[in-house]
């Protein structure tokens, strides 16, 4: 293997929710990689769903790119599960509010920052895909986040600053960029001046952390 | 659990249910929201989530059709009661107990005025899931305090304007766009 993408249980909810799985298909030929979930987001999106009336068909969509290998799982490693579980204890002891620490992530979050790692340290380049958006600050802008949490929570936010250099090598897309590659590379069947428009406001409106000024700079790339 | 605070908030939702004051009640839910962000103890978030389906039921007045509501309400009420007591005392243990009844209560209920309030409970829950994702704690973290689906939040904080606070954003565009380029190199 010498790429992949990790998906997040939020990215391939968007993509399912947004009728775009056949999208992934598409993105998955010309990415010439591995699309990656780990055990964990594999029950987020299809185990825990399946039971749902209102999620039945989006799982089911899941398990059949699980099931032709569009989608794949890391070879049993108990390594990645140890990982994750060290991982997300340095996660939620890392902010501070009022002599308490705020419980930030879980394991499916966790686990994809733990698979990133494993690969990297495989020398297979990665990237996790993700729609929400604190994983993402927490490894790219922490100091973003503890502002974010100050001003949510109306206290002084402290932060375990030794505890931050684990999390700043890892790297994150959304869907928004995964739709506008598929836009990019002729992959939308639908031919409208306002696709991409209308993707990129789609994937914002099934949860994809993306704000209107963002969605404005990719339309004018 | 931070009992003053919840013990305030529940003598306030009392007065401002016999008020119907709907706006104060959805703040009182807020204030709860932050402390539940923070402590993520079950209590504090079953307390904004009656507080919360409480404002909707009273704001939407559709109760009044329903002739189960009288009896509801009067065990609601005793529940609560209960509860402050209860936590004035400091029986933390009867507290828990008589707080999830009033979510229990529900499954007494029958027809179409369970399917009712079972409705206005879950959406409840969804947007209260919604505020504590919004206070900066993860999709996945947040529908597990809720108990609800990474599906149901995705589609319900995606109607709202979370992700247009500038702070989320945490990379320009361009160079987010050449990560994804590179990647697909």
């Amino acid at each position: 293997m010498k790429k992949a993408i990790i998906f997040d249980s939020s990215t391939l909810i968007n993509f399912s929710m947004n009728g775009l799985l056949n999208v992934l298909e598409k993105l998955k030929v010309i990415f010439r990689g591995k699309f990656l979930i780990t055990e964990d987001v594999k029950y987020e999106v299809i185990k825990r769903p399946l039971k749902i009336k209102k999620y039945q068909l989006g799982a089911l969509r899941i398990k059949n790119l699980l099931e032709k290998g569009i989608l794949e799982l890391p070879e049993k490693n108990s390594t990645i599960e140890k990982r994750t579980e060290e991982l997300l204890r340095i996660a939620n002891r890392t902010f501070i509010a009022r002599n308490r620490y705020i419980h930030l992530i879980d394991k499916g979050e966790a686990s994809c920052i733990a698979l990133s790692e494993l690969l990297t340290k495989g020398k297979v380049k990665n990237i996790i895909a993700t729609d929400e958006r604190t994983t993402r600050m927490l490894c790219e802008k922490p100091e973003n986040l503890r502002k974010l949490l100050e001003t949510k929570l109306h206290t002084k936010i402290k932060i375990k600053n030794e505890n931050l250099d684990i999390f700043l090598k890892f790297r994150f897309i959304r869907s928004c960029e995964l739709v506008y590659l598929a836009y990019k590379n002729n992959l939308i069947d639908l031919k409208n001046h306002n696709v991409l428009d209308a993707l990129l406001y789609a994937v914002k409106y099934k949860g994809c952390s993306v704000s209107k000024e963002e969605i404005e700079t990719i339309k004018k790339l | 659990m931070e009992k003053e605070h919840i013990l305030k908030v529940l003598k306030e939702t009392k007065a401002a249910v016999k008020r119907e004051d709907i706006i104060k009640l959805k703040n009182l839910s807020n204030k709860t929201i932050h402390t539940a962000s923070i402590e993520q103890d079950p209590d504090s978030i079953v307390v904004a989530v009656i507080i919360y389906s409480l404002s909707k039921i009273i704001e939407r007045k559709k109760y009044t059709y329903y002739k189960e509501w009288p009896e509801f309400y009067k065990r609601y009420n005793q529940n609560i009661d209960k509860a402050i007591k209860a936590l004035s005392e400091g029986k933390e243990d009867k507290f828990k107990v008589n707080i999830h009844k009033i979510r229990t209560e529900i499954t007494k209920l029958s027809g179409k005025f369970k399917k009712y309030i079972q409705d206005v409970f879950r959406k409840a829950e969804i947007n209260k899931a919604s505020r504590i994702y919004e206070h900066g704690i993860s999709m996945e973290q947040t529908a597990g305090l809720l108990g609800i689906t990474i599906w149901e939040l995705a589609e319900y904080a995606g109607q709202t304007g979370i992700s247009d606070v500038d702070l989320t954003i945490t990379l320009p565009m361009q160079e987010r766009i050449k990560l994804a380029e590179d990647i697909f190199k």
